[in-house]
């Protein structure tokens, strides 16, 4: 697949860093061609050196990182021989380069455009004041609304979204011949997540870029990218053209990859029949005070929702939405404002402390961050012998052959009851999460994103691990997440949420197979599915929903959507709406779906 | 916006202090001193002791000297309300002129170590920074460390034998000029000053030289915890994501090193502050090294004559000096880094 | 399903404890701390003279270099006629090498005890006031500021001189001006640790209050006051002597480097240099000693 006249030729790249008595090398040996006006994915784990290798390519390491050896040949001459000055001209001239996490970036003591400014006058003759007109052109070409006032913000004014628009602004302000986007959408949501990468693609298309896409989402690759470079342990283990890698993955570690994407075809998990409302809210509230102000952030609105025994319940939205803050509340992390939790008849809301403390036995909640929910200084043995030691005590022999036990439950080996969280990956501590969540056989378990911070390998199989656990002990859950692909394998039904309210619920496959609620189609739509066949840059986009979600403090009068609805009305803007149901279990929130005055469409995946 | 930041901070600021004050006011009083015996001597009879108590208003209950000492009672003596920081039972001259005869020495003193302080450690560190791990970084730690945490009055007398003994080339440690010369007019109280103003640049340079012992002591011991402060700041602002994006960017070296020091510089401000609310009264040992004269050794006076007028008003006049060199560095921050919202 | 788990995660199935190499800096440190530990227990018994009894010979100058190999003969032979001053004497007659090394007894002893009487005010009220947040705490909190605004050394000074030159004195005004620190440190970290996730976690288990306060948040934000201790100690030693430099410290003839250094200032500009300079000596390695350790010690808690 290499071209005869390659723009970048990278030949045995290798990076590393001096500790104490050894030599790191993450990245060992990285060998590649792009071509001009390409676009080529570079995929792999968290730590499999992506980052590493990207920064490389511009002759830089981060601290205490050193380029060891190899070359990378531009325009026919090797830039890690470069001397500095020469090197710092092709830098954003030639190649340009957008990292993630934005808004740490951008230098946070200037003014957004005159930092943009700055990058064009390093490269090109101009005036200041035509580097700003340059800056607001540029900021208008990546989709910023009115950029004329934007060029006067700084970085902590920005949205992340915002941010990494001006950092492609930045970027591409001397229409470089490659650009290199380093996980660009990392921590950015969903929606807003397909906005800016259709936008990248598009702008990349006009200037005449070729492109280097580095990410862990196989959604992004088969969407964006023309070809794949698959890295693993420092080496590049796959090159080949987008379809063939996802239709015949040669390498195993790609195999391992794919293999739960391919696995997903075999359908929605079943439903579940029987002890419905084993869990269950009704019309809860959570209003958290505004210090200095007498207005409140509505976290969530009158949330009713309902688990059944053994059933598995999906919360999506984006940040914000007041997911998190619903799950917190039916642990009573958080006291709800208004509204009862109700657990197998019992109103947990209005339990004192004691009680409380009792009911805490029967559930638990799994956090986003592995390393974060662990107390640093004990051992696994430690903590999983924790919630046993609070809620049943007894003999301390008989407690660790539990924790064993539940250590052997989650696949991990009883090895580990002597290590420690900070010499333990994300993926295996999460699991130990689980185990202790799971030891005192809790009926109900929160899952409030336990697999976002995972590289999608460990996401996969832990997804597969919950599911089996589920089966196995027939618990419930609450499994809140913004990625939708596991919901859509774990979870019998599915509640949208929207700036604190659901605004749709259903089964699944409901909810999936045709979206009815605006929301819930954008949400959807702007899922990235790993299918390279059906590429979202050869189709027209959906209708798209515009801006950004509005502050939950002033809430507007009507339809929270009104602001960024493709369909909205007057009305919508006037009328507050209400979850109405349209039986089979389904509801949504907007009069026009339920009058029948927007035509579904069915959704454009599956 | 800006205005109205200022008058807040002020606003707590007075508070805080009217706190001290009363917290002070009672500490003292509540210590088992007894400043009478201390004033009249051991062996003076009961009568000259009560007529001693009574002149220094020892005889009144607790709170009506307080309230004398706030300003509540102008009939009686004047109080803080009123501008007096009262009068001092040692010298019977009234506390505020002492301490602005002695203050300004004390400015001028460690406003010159500070600058000469930078002046050693802003490269320092930078060397430090941009050399991280290597033998010149860690040469710069270890100074930095170990000048931080030196005994500054035996340095001053280190100093003094080897420049004024041995080489002879400093003066005798024995004041701001020599005891021959005439001291200027004081105008400002600053030395320095004073000199210029009366016309003088030969005593000018005189105070100048008996100055320069006791600022290169401070400096020396100042330095230590600057340089660690610049090269920390310095690492961090040149390990920062943006710098990084600066080079990846392909700017200009120059840029990207304005770019580092400003971030750095940010940071170091509170740090400044607090040092130099900790010089204050960290000056005493120094001054009264090379008897300078300045507020540490007015204090050092007051509190061993147990002086409790005096000893209040050092203490209020040095916390209110201090609060307002962190309300100034405070915006100067704010001034550099636009993150920091009044 | 699960062999391929265990495939996965083999790398981090088996558990070895990381090794950690201490620096030399630190090494350094520990050194100096412990020689400093070391005479503060046995110092006062060790010297060839009694710190707190005056010779008949005044102001002898220490030996200098090339004496030194004979006097040390004649000492081991005991052909002398006393034992010798291998850091002369002051002007009252005291064998300087005997009090520099009986003098961590009291510096030390001041500086620990301040310190750790400060440590455990402060580490407490600090608990309480960023654990449990309410207008009683607040009010602590303003208290501490309060405090922490006064100039340190002239408050110590003050509390000393009124209340009694004392080491008792000393170590309860050292206390008294280092208390608002660790109270100020450890609310700091004591607010960062209670908004973490497995102190949430911890309650969802269903623990009370008071024992994830004591079991969770406080072994975790305990580091950066102990860390502040060493620097802290350091700093009690300089403070200690810096009072009795000015005259507020310990009486005489207790010995004390500060006072020492003090006794020794008068003759210095007369060339008299050895009475002042070798207490100095101690103090200024001792000191860096201790922020040396206090920074090494930093330095690994920030690697983690």
């Amino acid at each position: 697949m290499n071209g005869d006249n390659p723009l970048l030729r990278v030949r045995d790249l290798k990076v590393g860093y001096e500790v104490p008595g050894d030599l790191i090398v993450p990245v060992e040996g990285v060998s590649f061609d792009l071509n001009p006006h390409e676009v080529v994915g570079l995929i792999g784990d968290a730590g499999s050196g992506k980052s590493t290798t990207a920064l490389a390519l511009m002759g830089l390491a981060r601290p205490p990182g050193k380029i060891l050896g190899g070359s990378v040949e531009f325009g026919g001459r090797d830039l890690l021989t470069l001397p500095d000055a020469e090197i710092r001209e092709i830098r954003g001239r030639d190649i340009g380069i957008i990292v993630q996490n934005p808004r740490a970036a951008l230098n946070p003591m200037l003014r957004v455009g005159r930092q943009i400014g700055f990058a064009y006058r390093a490269h090109n003759e101009a005036t200041e004041a035509a580097a700003r007109a340059h800056a607001i052109d540029m900021l208008r070409l990546v989709g910023i609304n009115d950029p004329e006032r934007r060029v006067e913000a700084y970085a902590h004014e920005l949205s992340g979204g915002m941010a990494q628009r001006a950092l492609i602004a930045m970027a591409l302000s001397s229409t470089p011949k490659l650009l290199i986007a380093d996980e660009p959408t990392s921590g950015l949501d969903v929606t807003i997540q397909a906005q800016f990468l259709d936008e990248m693609w598009q702008t990349v298309q006009k200037t005449g870029s070729a492109m280097l896409l580095v990410t862990q989402e196989l959604g992004v690759i088969a969407n964006f990218c023309d070809r794949v470079l698959v890295l693993h342990k420092g080496r590049i283990v796959e090159d080949a053209p987008v379809r063939q890698f996802f239709a015949e993955p040669q390498h195993p570690y790609s195999q391992e990859v794919l293999r739960f994407y391919h696995e997903r075809a075999s359908g929605y998990p079943e439903q579940v029949t029987g002890g419905a409302g084993f869990l269950r809210t009704d019309a809860l509230t959570k209003h958290f005070p505004l210090r200095g102000s007498d207005k409140v952030v509505q976290a969530v609105d009158k949330v009713t929702i309902s688990v059944a025994k053994g059933e598995a319940v999906g919360l999506v939205g984006e940040s914000g939405s007041g997911k998190t803050t619903v799950g917190r509340c039916l642990m009573r992390l958080e006291h709800p404002t208004a509204g009862a939790v109700i657990l197998d008849g019992q109103d947990i809301t209005a339990l004192n402390a004691a009680e409380m403390r009792k009911m805490r036995s029967r559930m638990q909640i799994v956090f986003q961050d592995p390393f974060d929910s662990v107390n640093p200084r004990w051992t696994v043995a430690d903590i999983l012998d924790e919630p046993l030691r609070v809620h049943e005590g007894g003999d301390k022999a008989a407690r660790r052959e539990r924790a064993v036990a539940a250590l052997k439950q989650v696949d991990l080996d009883p090895s580990l009851m002597i290590a420690k969280p900070r010499d333990l990956g994300a993926s295996t501590l999460q699991r130990i999460n689980i185990a202790r969540a799971l030891i005192c056989n809790p009926d109900f378990v929160v899952l409030d994103e336990p697999t976002s911070v995972l590289a999608p390998r460990a996401r996969n199989s832990l997804i597969a691990l919950l599911a089996r656990l589920q089966k196995e002990l027939g618990i419930s859950y609450l499994f809140i997440s913004h990625d939708l692909t596991t919901v859509r394998y774990l979870c019998q039904r599915v509640a949208v949420m929207y700036l604190g309210q659901i605004v749709e619920e259903g089964s699944v496959e409901q909810v999936f197979t045709a979206p009815q609620h605006p929301y819930s189609r954008a949400l959807l739509s702007a899922h990235l599915m790993p299918d390279p066949t059906n590429r979202r840059v050869d189709n027209p986009v959906p209708a798209a929903l515009e801006g950004e979600i509005p502050s939950p403090i002033d809430v507007p009068k009507g339809c929270y959507l009104a602001s960024r609805c493709p369909h909205v009305t007057d009305a919508c803007r006037a009328n507050p709406q209400v979850l109405t149901d349209l039986g089979q279990g389904r509801a949504v929130r907007c009069e026009r779906v339920v009058a029948g005055e927007i035509t579904l469409q069915e959704a454009a995946h599956d | 916006m800006l205005l109205r930041y200022i008058t807040r901070r002020m606003l707590i600021g007075v508070i805080q202090l009217f706190c001290l004050v009363i917290a002070v006011f009672f500490l003292i009083r509540l210590l088992p001193a007894d400043p009478v015996s201390r004033l009249v001597g051991l062996n003076s009879s009961p009568e000259g002791y009560e007529q001693a108590a009574r002149q220094l208003g020892l005889d009144r209950p607790l709170f009506e000297q307080l309230w004398i000492y706030l300003g509540l009672s102008p009939d009686i003596a004047p109080g803080l309300l009123q501008g007096s920081l009262g009068v001092s039972w040692a010298s019977g001259s009234t506390v505020g002129s002492e301490i602005a005869t002695f203050l300004p020495v004390t400015l001028q003193l460690i406003t010159l170590a500070f600058i000469l302080a930078f002046i050693i450690s802003i490269p320092v560190g930078m060397l430090g920074a941009l050399n991280p791990g290597k033998a010149a970084d860690k040469g710069v730690f270890v100074y930095s460390l170990f000048a931080g945490s030196q005994p500054e009055f035996w340095w001053g007398l280190l100093f003094v034998y080897v420049f004024y003994f041995q080489l002879g080339v400093a003066p005798a440690p024995l004041g701001q000029l020599s005891p021959m010369t005439f001291p200027p007019e004081p105008v400002t109280g600053f030395m320095l000053i004073d000199t210029l103003i009366a016309g003088e640049p030969a005593k000018f340079f005189e105070a100048l030289h008996h100055l320069m012992m006791p600022v290169i002591t401070l400096a020396f011991i100042l330095s230590g915890p600057i340089i660690k402060m610049v090269r920390q700041n310095m690492l961090r602002a040149l390990q920062s994501d943006f710098v990084l994006y600066a080079n990846l960017i392909g700017l200009p070296r120059k840029r990207v090193a304005r770019y580092a020091l400003r971030a750095a510089m940010g940071p170091s401000m509170t740090l400044i502050g607090i040092l130099y609310g900790f010089m204050l009264s960290g000056a005493v040992l120094v001054e009264s090294v090379f008897s300078l004269g300045g507020i540490g050794q007015y204090a050092i006076r007051s509190v061993l004559a147990f002086d409790y007028p005096a000893i209040q008003g050092v203490v209020l006049v040095i916390t209110a000096i201090s609060l307002v060199v962190y309300l100034l560095l405070d915006l100067i921050h704010a001034a550099i880094d636009p993150r920091i919202a009044y | 399903m699960p062999d391929q788990v265990q495939d996965l995660l083999l790398d981090e199935t088996t558990y070895v404890p990381p090794v950690r190499k201490a620096d030399w800096l630190m090494r350094i440190g520990v050194s100096i701390v412990t020689l400093v530990i070391f005479l503060a227990l046995f110092g006062p018994y060790i010297g060839p003279y009694d710190p707190t009894r005056t010779t008949i010979r005044i102001a002898v100058p220490p030996p200098g270099l090339t004496e030194i190999p004979g006097l040390l003969a004649g000492w081991i032979g005991g052909t002398l006629e006393y034992p010798p001053h291998w850091m002369g004497t002051d002007a009252n007659g005291y064998d300087i090498f005997s009090r520099v090394i009986a003098a961590p007894r009291t510096d030390l002893k001041i500086a620990l005890l301040a310190n750790i009487l400060s440590l455990i005010t402060g580490v407490f009220f600090g608990l309480v006031a960023g654990y449990w947040r309410n207008w009683g705490t607040e009010l602590l909190i303003r208290v501490s500021d309060v405090l922490q605004s006064f100039p340190v050394f002239i408050m110590a000074m003050v509390l000393v001189a009124l209340a009694g030159r004392s080491a008792t004195n000393i170590i309860i005004a050292l206390a008294f001006v280092y208390t608002p620190i660790y109270l100020r440190l450890t609310r700091a970290e004591v607010l960062g640790q209670t908004s973490r996730g497995f102190v949430e976690a911890a309650r969802a288990m269903g623990n009370s209050e008071l024992s994830i306060a004591l079991r969770h948040v406080l072994p975790n934000s305990l580091t950066p006051a102990l860390i502040q201790s060493s620097v802290t100690i350091g700093f009690a030693i300089l403070l200690t002597a810096g009072l009795s430099f000015v005259g507020a410290g310990v009486r005489p003839p207790t010995p004390e480097w500060g006072l020492m250094i003090s006794t020794g200032a008068n003759q210095i500009v007369l060339g008299e240099w050895w009475p002042s300079v070798f207490p100095g000596l101690a103090i200024s390695l001792t000191v860096f000693g201790f922020a040396v350790l206090g920074n090494a010690l930093e330095r690994r808690y920030e690697r983690g």
